[in-house]
């Protein structure tokens, strides 16, 4: 019988700083620009070919609680805006430090991020960030 | 190669006191400075000796 995984408690980290225990949301996004080949003669619309021609288009969007506390989120993104960074995710924090089939790494290399919101506050709520890196080549570890 | 020491406790894969170079990490070390994850290893200076023999002859 097929199994999913449900990525429900990963582990990640950006600019090599563990914020696992902030994140609250994480989404990878492994892509390619679409490249239309369609020529004269086909019926039908075709896109990219047998081997990889275009480029990778990757996105990780992240929600972390803000926190203003040293070594916390707020000092440890602030400074990448406008920067490229690395990031890493994996669906379990073992994953991280280990890799396997079943628990891969993947590594964001180069991935920016444009924009932060270092204030978001709303009254009676506790305060979130949501962060989006884009760019980069991402890569899999599974060893 | 420059030293560093680890400050918090959010450093993947080291602990607070560590000592890593550049090359241990894959972040950037500018910004880990500014957040304060690590701070530079002072560098020790060499001990000299002193010759502090004054035997006269």
């Amino acid at each position: 019988m097929a199994t999913t995984v449900y990525l429900s408690n990963p582990a990640l980290t950006i600019n090599s700083v563990d914020l696992t225990d902030q994140a609250t949301s994480a989404t990878l996004t492994f892509a390619y620009d679409q490249l239309e080949t369609t020529a004269f003669g086909q019926t039908a619309r075709s896109y990219g070919a047998s081997s990889v021609t275009s480029l990778q288009n990757n996105t990780f969007e992240v929600e972390l609680y803000q926190s203003y506390a040293a070594s916390e989120t707020e000092a440890s993104i602030y400074s990448l805006v406008g920067i490229q960074t690395t990031i890493t995710i994996s669906p379990t924090a073992a994953g991280l430090a280990t890799p396997s089939t079943t628990a891969p790494k993947y590594t964001l290399t180069g991935a920016y991020l444009s924009s932060h919101t270092p204030i978001s506050a709303s009254l009676g709520e506790l305060s979130t960030v949501t962060l989006t890196f884009t760019g980069g080549t991402l890569t899999k570890a599974v060893a | 190669m420059a030293t560093y020491i680890v400050t918090s406790d959010r450093l993947a894969g080291f602990k607070r006191g560590d000592e890593i170079q550049a090359s241990d990490i894959d972040g950037n070390i500018e910004h880990l400075l500014e957040a304060g994850h690590i701070s530079p290893q002072a560098s020790k200076k060499s001990a000299k000796t002193k010759d502090t023999d004054t035997a006269k002859e």
